[in-house]
């Protein structure tokens, strides 16, 4: 451990005094670590491990009636018509909504770039969406979508839109892209904010270069700026996928799952099954089903984009 | 030669293209936040009948109807002492586990510190079942102290992340300097080490203040009932019990107040949130 040649003359002492300090280290990094590991290893881990097991049961919360039950409670999900549907409209958000906020975002980042007030001022506000509580978000939105007096509504009718009103939450067809419109206002600035971090970080040559061969606005975006941006891509969109599958306040909130489970969600369906229905072991097995899912989709986006996509050029020249 | 007044007419579009885009963002980020506020002083007639007029008379009385006979003010005491408390926990404890992991690498450190990260990205919500009876059985559900304890366990991960991050970015000379004047391993952090990592305590401490001053999913499994409800889950409760709904000056009034506070701390330390958000989500 020290540097240095060990003195020659006592070096019995040397060697307890080594020990003593090798016991003193020891007993520091015990003390001062098992506290954060003790309160995560019991609140964290611990839980996560029961997960796997509940879902293997029947249990209505009562300890006497636990029932092992193997995989039945999954080969149930597997028929579950409201099950179904609240993947259904996971993915939906997931592909549709995360469409809209991936080129929103990158739209956004692009325009943050600027050396404008406007451009500061856009910097300055972009991640407030994300900093009120979601029941300020779900609460705001909601009386947007008023069919009554909301902000949409009267907004409407004053510029002669008054026929297309809808009672948007309300409606199956309108029900779940309102919410999706709800839940990319509250995370566009994230990924917005992410892109434009890394816009910001590309080495200028890039730029000079691709100015002198005369590529400019919308072109050199797509074809110099975008491909530089791989590694980013990839972190945005893996955090999407966790973030849409995983919506849960915004929806409970603003529908409850509804109008007749058309903005059923896994983490609505979840919620009601554990803690309306009191079929605790099922609600787990659809934890698990959605944290399945979630890995799934997670590891065939990192193939997607698992390459960089400017190694092949850079060796070829 | 046409084609550097070309360029200069494009580089033109595109930076008013730029101004256009920020502009449209800029009001469809600001203008709900504002009529929030807006709405939260005028009164419940008003609200209804011309959504997007100023009030005639500022209506103050809103926050006083939230504040007391809605039970808001109950709440953000619950919210005050639940936060506070997380933070009083959850910094102490952060900050030497990152200590340890920073500086004192041992068998198995990494694969300690990788369990922590593990858990960054990792939806809560997931475990809330085993969660909500693991809590009855410590017989702590429903109580501020179940919450607190939740709160401090599930905000160890990115604590844990940023804070050893920053103990490793400070230079290793001073500690030795202080053990080589005799002081243990302990003192050393006490006294030279944590003071040292002010900064970084007090970034985590406010990005974690936020989170939890917000949170409502495990807050609505966990303290189902109305004496330990925090904030979210009283404005929340405000939106739905139908007894409110006329009253919806109040319920404006609510969301002000639960926000306010996130906003003034926001708009002061926005960079460094800024900052520790995207590395905790490229780290993650």
């Amino acid at each position: 451990m020290t540097k240095g040649e060990p003195l020659p003359a006592k070096p019995r002492v040397t060697a307890r005094a080594k020990k003593k300090g090798d016991r003193d280290r020891t007993l520091f990094i015990v003390s001062f670590l098992s506290p954060a590991v003790l309160l995560y290893a019991v609140f964290v881990l611990w839980p996560l491990f029961q997960a796997f097991a509940f879902s293997m049961y029947r249990w209505r919360g009562v300890s006497a009636h636990r029932k092992f039950v193997g995989m039945e409670n999954f080969s149930k999900l597997a028929h579950d018509q409201a099950f179904a549907k609240a993947v259904t409209n996971n993915l939906e958000l997931l592909i549709v909504g995360g469409f809209v906020v991936l080129v929103v975002s990158v739209a956004l980042a692009h325009a943050m770039q600027g050396t404008g007030k406007m451009a500061k001022a856009l910097r300055s506000v972009i991640l407030l969406p994300q900093m009120v509580s979601l029941v300020v978000v779900a609460t705001l939105w909601m009386f947007i979508f008023n069919p009554n007096f909301g902000l949409l509504t009267s907004g409407m009718k004053a510029v002669g839109l008054g026929k297309f009103v809808h009672t948007w939450l309300a409606e199956p067809q309108t029900a779940l892209p309102s919410v999706g419109i709800a839940f990319a206002w509250y995370a566009i600035g994230f990924y917005a904010l992410l892109f434009s971090t890394a816009i910001r970080s590309l080495p200028e040559e890039v730029g000079e270069a691709a100015a002198l061969d005369g590529a400019t606005g919308f072109r050199r975006f797509w074809r110099v700026t975008w491909p530089m941006l791989w590694s980013v891509k990839r972190i945005a969109v893996v955090h999407l996928t966790i973030t849409v599958m995983n919506v849960f306040a915004l929806v409970f909130l603003m529908t409850s799952g509804g109008p007749d489970r058309a903005t059923e969600v896994l983490l609505t369906y979840l919620y009601e099954n554990a803690f309306v229905n009191s079929q605790f072991g099922y609600a787990t097995a659809i934890a698990i089903a959605n944290f399945a899912l979630v890995m799934v989709l997670s590891l065939i986006i990192l193939a997607f984009f698992r390459r960089d996509p400017q190694e092949p050029r850079r060796v070829r020249a | 030669m046409k084609k550097p007044a070309a360029k200069k007419l494009t580089s033109l579009l595109g930076r008013s293209a730029s101004a256009g885009v920020s502009l449209f963002f800029l009001v469809i980020i600001v203008v709900p936040i504002l009529w929030v506020f807006v709405s939260s002083i005028k009164s419940g007639y008003e609200i209804t009948s011309f959504p997007w007029a100023l009030p005639k008379t500022p209506q103050w009385v809103n926050f006083n109807h939230a504040w007391s006979e809605a039970g808001i003010g109950h709440a953000f005491l619950n919210s005050l002492v639940v936060t506070l408390a997380t933070l009083a926990i959850l910094l102490p404890v952060g900050a030497m586990s990152a200590y340890i992991l920073a500086r004192y690498p041992f068998r198995g450190s990494s694969l300690i510190f990788g369990t922590f990260l593990g858990g960054m990205m990792f939806p809560n919500f997931l475990v809330i079942v085993p969660l909500f009876f693991l809590l009855r059985t410590l017989h702590i559900l429903d109580t501020k102290v179940g919450l607190t304890v939740v709160y401090v366990a599930y905000s160890l991960s990115f604590t844990v992340f940023v804070l050893t991050g920053f103990f490793q970015t400070l230079p290793g000379e001073l500690s030795e300097a202080a053990m080589i004047d005799g002081a243990g391993h302990s003192t050393t952090f006490w006294k030279v080490m944590l003071p040292l990592a002010k900064p970084g305590l007090i970034v985590v401490g406010i990005f974690n203040a936020i989170g939890l001053w917000n949170e409502y999913s495990l807050a609505l499994v966990l303290v189902p009932s109305e004496a330990n409800r925090t904030l979210p889950l009283g404005i929340a409760n405000l939106t739905m019990t139908q007894q409110y709904q006329s009253d919806w000056g109040a319920l404006f009034a609510g969301l002000v107040i639960v926000m306010l506070p996130v906003v003034v701390v926001y708009s002061i330390f926005r960079e460094k949130i800024n900052q520790t958000m995207l590395a905790g989500a490229v780290k993650g």
